[in-house]
């Protein structure tokens, strides 16, 4: 097996997530927004709940998808999630959230790491949610 | 005794060596900007590209997520929030906020171990 470079890994191992337990970024992303449609929903921005509310999708949406040996799947993946809310800027005609920011990740194995978004929008708020999984052998 | 650290068997992700990083990256690309739409995508892809290089650099055995935020100083409300599955004693995070006259910038770093 090849040994770790310092900027970029080569990894030949046999360790490899079989095929349905891989990070499917359109598997998780349905999963984020069924969770972003049932909490949302009738979400009003307040600068007061915010901040809470913001912390509780994090974890609720963690939860939802890094349970070790759920049903899901991705027992052998560590998670990030990532919650940003914002304020709707016009009432009268919603806007796109904001130019969205670059994500990047540096991956030894893009065979098996990966990342979905999704963006949930009402009239009073924006809410945008980046998921990353990376496996770990 | 002076103390002497061993760089190579530093346990966990340096929060405070990630942080320096991040912020002079983002003011070699932010710094005596103003707000402007049009080069939003290109600062913040300039910003967690640059982060991420000299995060490598460092040489140690870690995969990064960067995401990078920037934002228009406004009386609109903006938060963030995150939260993470995996091993709290060798994976880490930092997070970056910076502003100016007219802007906000945000950047977080996942520093995720790779443990063979």
């Amino acid at each position: 097996s090849a040994a770790p470079r310092a900027c970029a890994l080569s990894l030949s191992l046999s360790l490899r997530p079989v095929v349905q337990q891989r990070f499917g970024p359109s598997v998780v992303k349905d999963r984020i927004h069924a969770v972003l449609k049932e909490e949302l929903a009738n979400a009003e921005y307040s600068p007061e709940e915010m901040p809470q509310l913001t912390k509780c999708l994090s974890e609720t949406i963690k939860d939802k998808l890094g349970i070790p040996g759920w049903q899901m799947g991705f027992d052998r993946y560590k998670m990030v999630v990532q919650v940003v809310i914002g304020e709707q800027r016009n009432l009268s005609r919603p806007l796109r959230p904001p130019p969205p920011s670059a994500w990047l990740l540096t991956v030894s194995d893009a065979d098996t790491d990966n990342y979905t978004r999704d963006v949930f929008t009402n009239d009073s708020l924006f809410c945008v949610v980046a998921a990353f999984g990376c496996f770990y052998y | 005794m002076e103390e002497y650290h061993r760089h190579c068997d530093e346990v966990g992700f340096n929060a405070d060596e990630a942080h320096n990083i991040v912020k002079e990256c983002i003011d070699g690309v932010l710094g005596g900007e103003d707000y402007n739409q049009n080069n939003i995508n290109q600062w913040t892809a300039s910003i967690v590209e640059q982060s991420l290089t000299h995060l490598v650099k460092l040489g140690k055995a870690y995969k990064y997520i960067v995401t990078c935020a920037v934002v228009q100083r406004s009386a609109y409300g903006f938060h963030t929030a995150s939260s993470c599955f995996w091993d709290t004693t060798s994976d880490g995070t930092c997070t970056v906020r910076w502003e100016n006259r007219t802007m906000n910038c945000i950047v977080n770093v996942f520093a995720i171990a790779i443990v063979l």
